[in-house]
């Protein structure tokens, strides 16, 4: 059972016609700046069998394929060339009933994200009903039934239950269970998953994924898998295609291009994915130093009501963003800390730089911080975040240069005169050409956007910068890059650094020791060699056996827990 | 600009208010009568070489009535909306930036105020204050400034959660700073897109003030007096209500439809 997750290979005399063939398939939008070419001339094809992953980064055309073969595109688009067919038929020759009519009973989907893709007002049994009664004719009363038996199917423990719940009332791995409980009501010919982990937690994630692999073991269905991340692709796919700018650049079996890839964009993208082994830090720094600063015992509590009321409603127990926290950073150290989501890590990372009231202590430079209000200027400049989203940290009314020169002005860092030299020295820092900084935040790119960011953390010459999932919504070769500049940047001014972020593979692959929070509280923290020691609290062992490293079969722990479809 | 126009309805808008823009700056000039001049002879007339628009009850040219009359007219709806929009940003800003009970207490007393309807507050205050142009505009002033704090308050709120302001904050910019360089340029969106189609509201409610005798008084020009003047001989000639009925009506939907357009330009997910 090394790679059940991954059925075997049919053999290729038993593999006649494809289920679905993509042929020279080209897709443009119109836009009022003219024809933007999402997809150009495409060919593919998904066997019975072998799952293809589609792996391409963002705007490389992954999701206009996708809703090509679904038929249903923007109104702006327009398809030059080429057939879609499923089974032999052409898609695009269809009529719109007859595509109604295929569309969740013969091709359907999976999306990213659950709590978007079901509707918030109808019930989820009702919703997997309606499916069963539209497409196999069931009456209302045999649809609820086959619903109930198709989650059970699922992995939901109390399928009855479920049945009658709304939407917000289930868990993100729940509701994904319901939509991909849907997507099989039909046993359809084909079914599009489109990057439908991404949205959830690590653990859940693989749970999904284990699901993904069961039920298509069972019931031999042929998936087209679409993801950013090669990682998972090569642990669930049999067949990979490269998607890049509307180009298939390569595709093949996944033993041959995760080991010998062709292209140099596959090569690069291969080369972008974090792999833990693969350490990118400088030495660790000497541990006697003591520590830079120390957390001791913060917390912080969102459901505290206003002063006047506060006899009224009695502090709430689960309103907790952080729990009695301590830990310590040291000079010149990166640390990193990892949870899922609501564990409480930004909210550490808000308290740290002042933006969220807290109770507790916080010591940094000999002197101690017990509330908000007592964290001044001098704090603030040596301690500096940069945040997850390069669109929403900009000011998108000021000018590179006005950005990255206010620190410099602030701070009183160098004198009126010397400020635009700097400013031009700090993009070169970032590897950004000097002209960038006459431009508008909207001019750049995502990856551009979070260099200025970081070079304006660096600009109050910090002793700590926080980088709260700083590479979390940029594309795997961007994330690369920006993680190498990070390290090169930290190595150069021996700034310490609180890295945070959801990427096992790549926090280990930078950090000098590892912080690890779950609900609020911090249960873990060691150093990187430890990693593996027999000391790691339980919490701690999931998270890591949920994030296998990427490409290596002989360490693949996959499917021997498949069946632990109730995990923690 | 040239992205306001590219529309349809934006160019509809565009144009209709590139006319009342003439029509203000050049009415006087361009009005081929004198509009307080009574030609006895040719009263309450349709459409005619000499009188293009026709005439009313005094027979008085309405083309040249209609000109000397857009300038209080629109002056109305700028002036009310203007004096509306900064009272509702100042109120709206501070309850969004202060936040706790200062803004609890601002936003309630407005939802109450909000809830009556704008016309109405408008001839309560009419009534309080006395009637004429400068206490109209005000009474419509009064009437706006609850629905544009609302707005400000809300733009500012989402604004102020952005992580460009977070960042502000963090490195420790003075609140100063960060309301006017941060904060501000990037809420006048929405206020500014609300307070251009809240002019051709105002311009409605003016002329309907007007219209009441709670607003100009005669013998002064105003497109809703005019309307009042010509009301008693409607049945007789149309012209009298129709010309500046229209007149207010093309004001309004110029306003409007460049307010829609404006609002759009403003949406990153409608550019490109």
């Amino acid at each position: 059972m090394e790679r059940a997750i991954v059925p075997p290979v049919p053999d290729a005399a038993q593999a006649p016609a494809p289920v679905l063939e993509i042929r020279d398939y080209t897709l443009g939008y119109n836009t009022p700046a003219g024809r933007f070419e999402a997809l150009k001339s495409i060919d593919l094809q998904v066997w019975r069998g072998p799952t293809l992953g589609l792996v391409g980064e963002s705007g490389s055309g992954k999701t206009s394929l996708a809703w090509a073969i679904m038929r249903y595109l923007p109104e702006n688009a327009v398809e030059n060339s080429g057939t879609i067919e499923l089974s032999g038929e052409n898609l695009r020759a269809k009529s719109v009933p007859e595509i109604l009519a295929i569309r969740g009973r013969r091709i359907s989907m999976v999306f990213q994200d659950p709590s978007t893709s079901l509707n918030p007002a109808i019930r989820l049994g009702d919703q997997i009903a309606e499916v069963l009664v539209q497409h196999r004719g069931l009456t209302l009363k045999e649809a609820r039934g086959e619903g109930e038996a198709l989650l059970a199917r699922t992995g939901i423990t109390r399928p009855a239950d479920m049945m009658l719940r709304y939407p917000h009332e289930a868990s993100g791995g729940e509701k994904q269970r319901v939509v991909i409980a849907t997507a099989f009501a039909c046993n359809p010919e084909l079914i599009i998953f489109d990057e439908p982990t991404t949205a959830l937690d690590i653990i859940t994630a693989r749970q999904i994924l284990e699901l993904f692999g069961r039920l298509r073991d069972e019931t031999g269905v042929t998936a087209l898998y679409i993801s950013h991340d090669l990682g998972l692709v090569s642990r669930i796919a049999q067949d990979v295609a490269v998607i890049h700018d509307g180009v298939i650049v390569e595709r093949g079996s996944c033993a041959s291009i995760f080991k010998a890839p062709r292209q140099p964009y596959t090569k690069a993208l291969l080369a972008a994915v974090p792999r833990p082994d693969l350490r990118i830090a400088p030495p660790a720094p000497d541990a006697s130093a003591g520590d830079l600063l120390s957390v001791e015992d913060v917390s912080v509590n969102y459901g505290n009501a206003p002063a006047l009321l506060r006899f009224l409603s009695p502090p709430r127990a689960d309103a907790y963003g952080a729990r009695s926290v301590s830990l310590g950073v040291r000079p010149g150290e990166i640390l990193g800390i990892v949870g899922e989501s609501g564990s409480g890590k930004s909210t550490l990372a808000k308290v740290l730089v002042g933006l969220q009231t807290f109770e507790g202590r916080l010591s940094f430079g000999g002197r101690a911080f017990t509330s908000r209000r007592m964290i001044d200027r001098d704090y603030r400049r040596a301690v500096q975040i940069v945040f997850q989203h390069p669109d929403a940290s900009l000011n998108p009314r000021q000018r590179i240069g006005t950005i990255l020169s206010r620190p410099l002005r602030l701070y009183d860092l160098v004198p009126p005169a010397d400020i635009a030299a700097r400013v031009r020295a700090l993009l070169e820092e970032v590897l950004l050409d000097a002209d960038f900084a006459a431009r508008y935040p909207h001019q750049l790119s995502g990856g551009e956007k979070q260099r200025v960011a970081i070079a304006r953390a660096f600009a109050a010459e910090p002793s700590l910068v926080i980088c709260d999932e700083i590479t979390s919504s940029l594309d795997v070769s961007v994330q690369a890059s920006v993680a190498r500049l990070l390290i090169e940047l930290q190595r150069r001014t021996g700034t310490a650094c609180i890295f945070i972020t959801h990427d096992l593979n790549l926090v280990r692959q930078l950090a000098h020791r590892i912080a690890v929070m779950q609900h609020g509280k911090l249960v873990d923290l060691f150093d990187i060699a430890d990693v593996t020691s027999d000391a790691r609290d339980a919490y701690t062992r999931s998270l890591l056996a949920a994030v296998p490293i990427p490409f290596d079969a002989e360490t693949d722990p996959v499917t021997s827990e498949a069946g632990a479809g109730n995990m923690p | 600009m040239s992205e306001l126009i590219r529309t349809p309805p934006g160019a509809v808008g565009a144009l209709l208010l590139a006319l009342i823009i003439v029509a203000v700056l050049f009415g006087p000039l361009l009005a081929p009568y004198d509009p307080q001049t009574f030609y006895t002879t040719v009263r309450l007339q349709g459409p005619s070489a000499d009188h293009w628009l026709g005439t009313d009850q005094f027979g008085r040219d309405l083309l040249s009535r209609l000109l000397h009359g857009s300038r209080a007219t629109i002056a109305f709806g700028l002036g009310a909306t203007g004096l509306g929009v900064c009272a509702g940003s100042l109120i709206g800003v501070s309850a969004g930036v202060a936040g706790g009970w200062v803004d609890s207490i601002i936003m309630r007393t407005l939802d109450g105020l909000l809830a009556v309807p704008d016309l109405l507050f408008t001839l309560l205050i009419v009534t309080m204050l006395g009637g004429g142009t400068g206490h109209a505009m005000l009474a419509v002033a009064v009437a706006f400034t609850p629905g544009m704090a609302r707005i400000a308050r809300s733009s500012v709120l989402s604004i102020r959660e952005r992580e460009y302001v977070l960042a502000a904050v963090a490195r420790g910019e003075s609140q100063g700073y960060i309301i006017l360089r941060e904060v501000i340029p990037n809420a006048i969106g929405p206020i500014v897109v609300e307070a251009t189609i809240r002019v051709s509201f105002a311009i409605m409610i003016g002329a309907t003030l007007g219209f009441l005798g709670l607003g100009a008084q005669p013998p002064s020009t105003e497109w809703g007096l005019m309307v009042a003047e010509a009301r008693q001989f409607m049945f007789r000639s149309p012209w009298g209500v129709a010309v500046p009925g229209l007149a207010i009506a093309v004001a309004a939907l110029g306003f409007n439809l460049f307010g829609d357009a404006l609002r759009d330009s403003f949406d990153p997910r409608r550019r490109r």
